[in-house]
């Protein structure tokens, strides 16, 4: 008998047909082939962030004005931090969510697929303009990443194009959140309940609801920056009856759970770690989970540490300053849960647990950096100085940074089928880790001495620690060409990888094929 | 969450000597559903409110937009939220019903001519007669096909 199949929308054919080559790319609306499109895309804009802090380092490397006039330096300095917060860690982190979040709580993909494939595709117009901003009269904006008014509301068109960049940005991280949390909600395999879900997609979902809580606050923010460039209002103009210190506050509104956004993902990453290669259970997973919750709540009342100096009432600092030490409790209640879960395990350290170790040493030091800088009348003399560029360097290169490294090492064999070269892996680690410290740690003594931040010029009693950080600097840019030949090499080529690629790994995603197929979890397992 | 079970609705229930629902996993229920939107509503609201309480009123068209497109893809949820496959076998009849977004589709077969197809891992279920084959059990795992396909197996041939 001819079987000719009754199409009801309702079978398996539905997947056939696939483009090749670049269009599928562009018109792919699978998970794991936008999750690579996402990683591929950070990684290219880590590099671009990361040339730009070579030239800021290179500046910095002798006091003195060598290569940039100081108007440049200021578009280096905030088109790094504009490329590596919303082009670097915030979609390598959706790229990681793409991948990993329907592999582990047994979804066929994404909830709303279509979306998903349009929430990536605005990012590269997105970075168009950002880097092509350098190139308008004017040059780029230089601002620093905060776009303060009233700096912001007097740039050139480069301003303009950050914004629109912004929005654009704003608008795809939108539509991940929307994504990502219909998809937890929704969509989790029968069994697997909240209080069983991995800890990587628990703080993915507490990250998507900060996103969508503070996402308008930053579009708002940049649109009012935009009506008053060019239609005449005054929200932000003194002269107009606005308020600029209004413009800090709504930033920071946005920019502090910005923060959590681009390290909760992070917290989870290593939570998925240190247990397999401690080869035991995580240590106190409802704390996790409660923790993360309170960090993301908590967040949204430490706004005004950023602006200790900006004039206000003691009250206000007081309070500021109680709610942000009060962050250090779920904080802390996390690295002791990871260093529990070590504790008398059968531990090894492969890259991804190197990577995890170093995230908690190193991020630990920028939390306690993070505490010295809550208190008032110490961050009144350290306001604006290389002591907060040291801190928040620490947690988020050695946090945000490091734990996507160890993601990427952890689960890069389940992605390509192949392991990746271990030795290679652990240069990577300890390059990354000696040059990191060679960075940043100097910084925090030229901040204690007092050299400010965003100048390219500098006093001469701040040189050798200058001189110390540049060379750490481009030691740190270079050990990332390791990241990529070993990233290439994997995909390429390599052993191939067992479906559990690692003995304590447990986890849905442990057991699909490595690589998954094309499509996976088309009926969804039963969670035990 | 996916479930198999014993067929309860009331147009053909009452007759069919067999019959089987499967319905889509939604693995949040639909008060669930509609206490996430409240709650991200009310908090993203409030806080492009107080905003707008002190000048800065250009957030709330933004946390509108953004409401709006939450709300869509809740309703996207929510319609699709009853979704069921069916099969009932009644006299010499066996019916099919795809329930979409409200809308019925339904294919009959002769009990006596209709065949199962299932693939040896259940990845696949069908029945096939004259010519024609409709597959079923989207939202059945590999398990759920094929203990269904055999059960449809047994009482077709019950039939014959």
């Amino acid at each position: 008998m001819d079987a000719a199949h009754a199409h009801n929308g309702h079978g398996h054919e539905a997947h056939g047909h696939h483009y090749t080559g670049i269009m599928r790319w562009i018109t792919t609306t699978n998970h794991k082939d936008i999750g690579t499109l996402y990683l591929v895309f950070s990684l290219t804009m880590f590099f671009v962030g990361g040339l730009l802090a070579m030239g800021i380092r290179l500046e910095l490397l002798q006091p003195g004005l060598q290569f940039w006039q100081p108007e440049f330096f200021n578009e280096l300095t905030t088109m790094h931090g504009l490329i590596m917060v919303f082009g670097a860690i915030m979609p390598a982190f959706v790229g990681f969510a793409n991948w990993q979040v329907p592999m582990m709580i047994g979804a066929p993909d994404m909830a709303f697929a279509r979306m998903n494939n349009w929430s990536f595709w605005l990012l590269p117009p997105a970075a168009t303009l950002l880097v092509v901003s350098f190139f308008v009269p004017g040059g780029a904006t230089a601002a620093g990443w905060t776009l303060y008014t009233p700096l912001s509301t007097q740039m050139g068109p480069g301003m303009d194009l950050a914004i629109f960049a912004l929005h654009i940005m704003g608008a795809a991280s939108i539509m991940g959140s929307i994504n990502i949390i219909t998809t937890i909600l929704n969509m989790r395999a029968p069994g697997m309940t909240l209080m069983k879900m991995p800890l990587f997609v628990w703080t993915w979902l507490i990250t998507a609801y900060l996103l969508i809580a503070i996402m308008p606050v930053l579009a708002g923010a940049v649109t009012m920056i935009l009506t008053d460039r060019h239609f005449g209002t005054n929200f932000f103009n003194a002269a107009g009856g606005g308020d600029p210190v209004l413009f800090q506050h709504v930033f920071w509104f946005f920019g502090h759970p910005e923060v959590y956004v681009m390290i909760l993902p992070g917290f989870g990453i290593v939570s998925q770690v240190v247990p397999t290669f401690s080869r035991k259970p995580l240590f106190g997973y409802s704390s996790m989970v409660y923790a993360t919750a309170s960090i993301a709540i908590l967040s949204f009342i430490v706004w005004a540490h950023h602006m200790f100096t900006v004039g206000m009432p003691a009250a206000a600092q007081l309070f500021f300053m109680y709610t942000t030490m009060l962050i250090a409790v779920p904080t802390g209640v996390k690295v002791f849960n990871w260093i529990a879960t070590m504790w008398k395990g059968s531990l090894t350290f492969e890259t991804p647990m190197l990577f995890a170790c170093g995230f908690i040493f190193v991020f630990s030091m920028g939390g306690f950096t993070g505490l010295v800088l809550a208190i008032v009348p110490v961050d009144i003399q350290l306001q604006d100085t290389y002591y907060v560029v040291a801190h928040f360097h620490y947690v988020l290169v050695a946090g945000s940074l490091f734990s996507l490294f160890a993601g990427v090492y952890y689960w890069m064999p389940k992605w390509t089928g192949h392991m990746y070269d271990e030795t290679l892996g652990k240069w990577h680690f300890w390059l990354s880790m000696i040059f990191f410290n060679v960075t940043f740690f100097p910084m925090h003594f030229a901040g204690l001495a007092g050299m400010p931040r965003r100048i390219p010029d500098y006093a001469l009693q701040f040189a050798d620690f200058n001189m110390i950080s540049s060379l750490g600097a481009f030691g740190f840019g270079l050990s990332q060409l390791i990241f990529v030949y070993v990233v290439v090499q994997c995909i390429r080529s390599g052993a191939k990888a067992a479906d559990k690629t690692w003995e304590g790994a447990e986890g849905l995603e442990w057991t699909l094929p490595s690589p998954p197929p094309y499509h996976t979890w088309e009926t969804p397992p039963v969670v035990k | 969450m996916q479930t198999v079970t014993a067929m309860e609705g009331t147009e053909v229930a009452h007759a069919a000597e067999f019959s089987l629902v499967a319905r889509r996993n939604n693995s949040l229920t639909s008060s669930g559903r509609l206490l996430v939107f409240v709650f991200i509503f009310v908090v993203s609201v409030g806080i492009a409110a107080a905003f707008a309480a002190f000048g800065a009123w250009l957030i709330l068209p933004f946390a509108g937009l953004e409401m709006l497109v939450l709300y869509l893809a809740f309703r996207y949820l929510d319609r699709h939220a009853a979704d069921y496959e069916r099969i009932a076998i009644d006299g010499d009849k066996v019916k099919v019903e795809f329930f979409e977004v409200g809308c019925v589709q339904s294919h009959e077969f002769n009990r006596y001519w209709a065949q199962v197809v299932v693939s040896r891992d259940g990845s696949r279920l069908a029945l096939r007669s004259h010519g024609r084959e409709l597959e079923f059990g989207r939202y059945m795992n590999d398990e759920q096909r094929l203990s269904v396909a055999l059960e449809l197996k047994r009482q077709l041939r019950g039939a014959a």
